[in-house]
């Protein structure tokens, strides 16, 4: 079985386990989540409480398996090196695996167990993108290394809270912060290649799209300072006017994506509405804390199920087609399971605001089960290219194949 | 047939995008605004309300003084004042610079007169105003006028002196119409200079202004920061500030720069055909 495994055309680039984990994570971890809330499973006895223990998993389990796909097979692509062995990859999965496992565990085990495997983790995906990164001409990637790091720490610093029995949802604050500067650091990338496709297909009328650095170093510090204030500051108002900062910041990166009629194209209206729902997110947040309400929930929820839902989602649509050689991917489950997500991130932000509280059960149903069908389009319609050979038989993550 | 209708339709969108591709890049603007807040806000944090209200007391205030009708008409008799000294320094600046641009000797004649208007201190003028004209609207007109006057005249001056001689000879040769000579070569070399001239002396003006009534009169935003700092109101104080700067960004963003930025591609593109 094993063998079988090992041959698999599963190993033969980062994204392929990743990305199935990643589905696979989001509709089993949200399935079990609805289960507990509406009564069917007991709530789960972990430390730090349900909640934590829900947006820990989301946070460092789900986001985290699409991190680490991500980010093996960009580094290849970046900066031209080889992929990572099978070994050394399997070794990965089996990390990530045993950390969701003993973090399901830790009512029984304690969390010593899970601290160590999540750890072990990030450390040995960080030893792997290290190297490359840092050798890359000009170091121009090098973004992607001191989010990983600021995610490690953050992990760690999670598990000491715990240990500690200090507010560990504090920790999970900030690794949604990191998150989102992952996001505007990883989209910046990727959109100027896509964006630019699709503008080139359409005969190259409008200006060419230009993700700028100054906006998007704009974005990042805007962000960043929010997360600290969240930290530092938790519920005053000046982190409320750093997150209106953060939400203003975003809203302007999206000058870049005006690029005409081609915003309408799937491939860059997903992307655009990510930075929408990071802009939307943070300016609830910035609202409620200036206007006195708890309006945390909603906003967190606009930005972890919306900007980071959809991000994941487009991205893992993206590069895990064009990685497996099958091109861009023209049918309509991509949009389809966008909307889906989409819709879970807008129920999920509305039964957190005044106006959906009275329908909250409702409401959280809904987007639990908005988002476990658009995960769920995705595994349908991706398996194929995650899991079987190469059409072109080749090894690898090279995309030229499907240019050709 | 349907080719004019068309030219002038997409025009008009190329116009609508780029409109609107500026108001959006102003969320860049908000986001350093919100920045300077938050800095504020834990300055305040620290200080004290006495010393530093928080942002959000001040913008309280100020929607507090929008609806009791008191910021309106005192912000509506600051501009009246500020925009009247600077159509004042706006029409004699221009003129005199134009002039003054046209001969060497009257150039270099004048040249040491706008130093020492450039070098008095606007505090300087307003003692001198408020024994001519009293406590008025003259003051603050006398005031904001000299203070904007040497920017706009020295504008006018450059714009002038640096008309390229090769142009005009060229339109001589060709024969150009005088009228067609001012609107064509003259004009829009002119205005390339007087433009920024008369921008920066419109925000000048708002500035200045606002001293001038400070000390000068008993109605304005000035006068109303005067009130408010003997009640020992730092709120309200703060209110007509944000008051003040809150109209000085949206006439420099909304008005200005815009204008600024097509004059602007207009010198680009006549030194880029040079």
């Amino acid at each position: 079985m094993l063998n079988r495994l090992n041959a698999a055309s599963l190993w033969i680039c980062p994204f392929r386990p990743f990305f199935l984990l990643t589905a696979a994570h989001a509709i089993i971890a949200i399935s079990l989540w609805l289960a507990a809330l509406g009564g069917i499973l007991p709530m789960p006895e972990l430390p730090g409480g349900p909640v934590v223990a829900h947006a820990h998993e989301m946070i460092f389990g789900f986001a985290m398996a699409s991190v680490a796909g991500f980010l093996l097979t960009a580094v290849v692509e970046f900066t031209g090196c080889p992929p990572i062995g099978r070994p050394a990859l399997q070794r990965l999965v089996a990390l990530w695996l045993a950390g969701r496992l003993a973090w399901g565990l830790a009512g029984w085990f304690g969390i010593h167990p899970a601290a160590v495997l999540d750890l072990a983790f990030i450390a040995l995906l960080i030893g792997h993108a290290a190297g490359p990164l840092w050798r890359a001409p000009q170091r121009r990637h090098l973004a992607f290394l001191h989010t990983l790091l600021a995610l490690a720490a953050c992990q760690a610093g999670f598990y000491l809270s715990l240990l500690r029995g200090t507010d560990a949802m504090a920790w999970l604050r900030i690794g949604s912060g990191l998150l989102m500067i992952l996001i505007v650091v990883a989209l910046s990338r990727i959109s100027m290649r896509l964006v630019n496709d699709v503008l080139e297909a359409q005969g190259g009328i409008a200006a060419p799209y230009l993700a700028r650095p100054p906006r998007r170093g704009l974005a990042i510090f805007a962000i960043a300072a929010h997360t600290a204030a969240e930290f530092l500051l938790p519920g005053s108002t000046a982190t409320g006017w750093l997150a209106l900062a953060a939400a203003a910041a975003a809203f302007n990166l999206l000058n870049d994506w005006h690029v005409g009629r081609a915003l309408f194209q799937r491939w860059v209206f997903v992307p655009y509405l990510v930075y929408w729902a990071m802009a939307l997110g943070y300016a609830i947040l910035g609202a409620g804390l200036l206007s006195g309400h708890n309006w945390s929930n909603a906003g967190q929820h606009l930005l972890l199920v919306g900007a980071l839902g959809l991000a994941i989602f487009i991205v893992m649509a993206v590069a895990g087609r064009m990685h497996s050689g099958w091109g861009l991917d023209p049918r309509r489950w991509v949009p389809a399971g966008a909307l889906l997500i989409g819709g879970a991130a807008t129920a999920r932000s509305a039964a957190s605001l005044p106006a959906g509280a009275e329908a909250y059960a409702t409401l959280l149903e809904i987007a639990g089960g908005l988002w476990i069908a658009g995960w769920s389009l995705y595994l349908a319609w991706s398996w194929k290219a995650l899991a079987t050979p190469r059409p072109d038989s080749a090894k690898g993550c090279d995309e030229a194949a499907a240019a050709g | 047939m349907s080719g004019r209708p068309s030219l002038g339709a997409s025009r008009v969108q190329t116009w609508l995008a780029g409109a609107g591709n500026y108001l959006w890049s102003g969320w860049g603007s908000l986001a350093s605004v919100f920045l300077f807040l938050a800095i504020w806000d834990v300055a305040a944090g620290q200080l004290g309300a006495l010393i530093l209200p928080t942002p959000l007391d001040a913008l309280t205030t100020l929607v507090r003084l929008l609806q009791d009708g008191q910021a309106g008409p005192e912000t509506l008799v600051t501009a009246r004042r500020a925009l009247a000294g600077f159509a004042l320094s706006v029409g004699i600046g221009s003129l005199l610079g134009l002039a003054a641009g046209i001969s060497t000797t009257a150039s270099m004649m004048s040249r040491p007169i706008v130093t020492l208007l450039v070098g008095t201190p606007p505090i300087a003028w307003l003692v001198l105003a408020l024994l001519w004209f009293g406590a008025g609207d003259g003051t603050p007109i006398f005031t904001v006028f000299i203070a904007c006057f040497p920017i706009v005249f020295v504008g006018a001056m450059q714009g002038t002196r640096s008309l390229d001689g090769q142009l005009r000879e060229l339109a001589r040769m060709f024969g150009l119409p005088p009228l067609m000579q001012f609107t064509d070569i003259y004009l829009p070399h002119v205005v390339s200079y007087l433009f920024p001239a008369w921008i920066s002396a419109l925000g000048m003006s708002w500035k200045i202004v606002v001293m001038a009534e400070l000390l000068s009169t008993e109605d304005g935003i000035g006068a109303a920061l005067a009130v408010s700092r003997s009640h020992l109101d730092t709120a309200a104080s703060m209110a007509w500030i944000v008051t003040l700067v809150g109209s000085l960004l949206a006439i420099e963003y909304l008005l200005l720069e815009p204008i600024k930025r097509q004059v602007e591609s207009w010198r680009e593109f006549a030194s880029s055909n040079d």
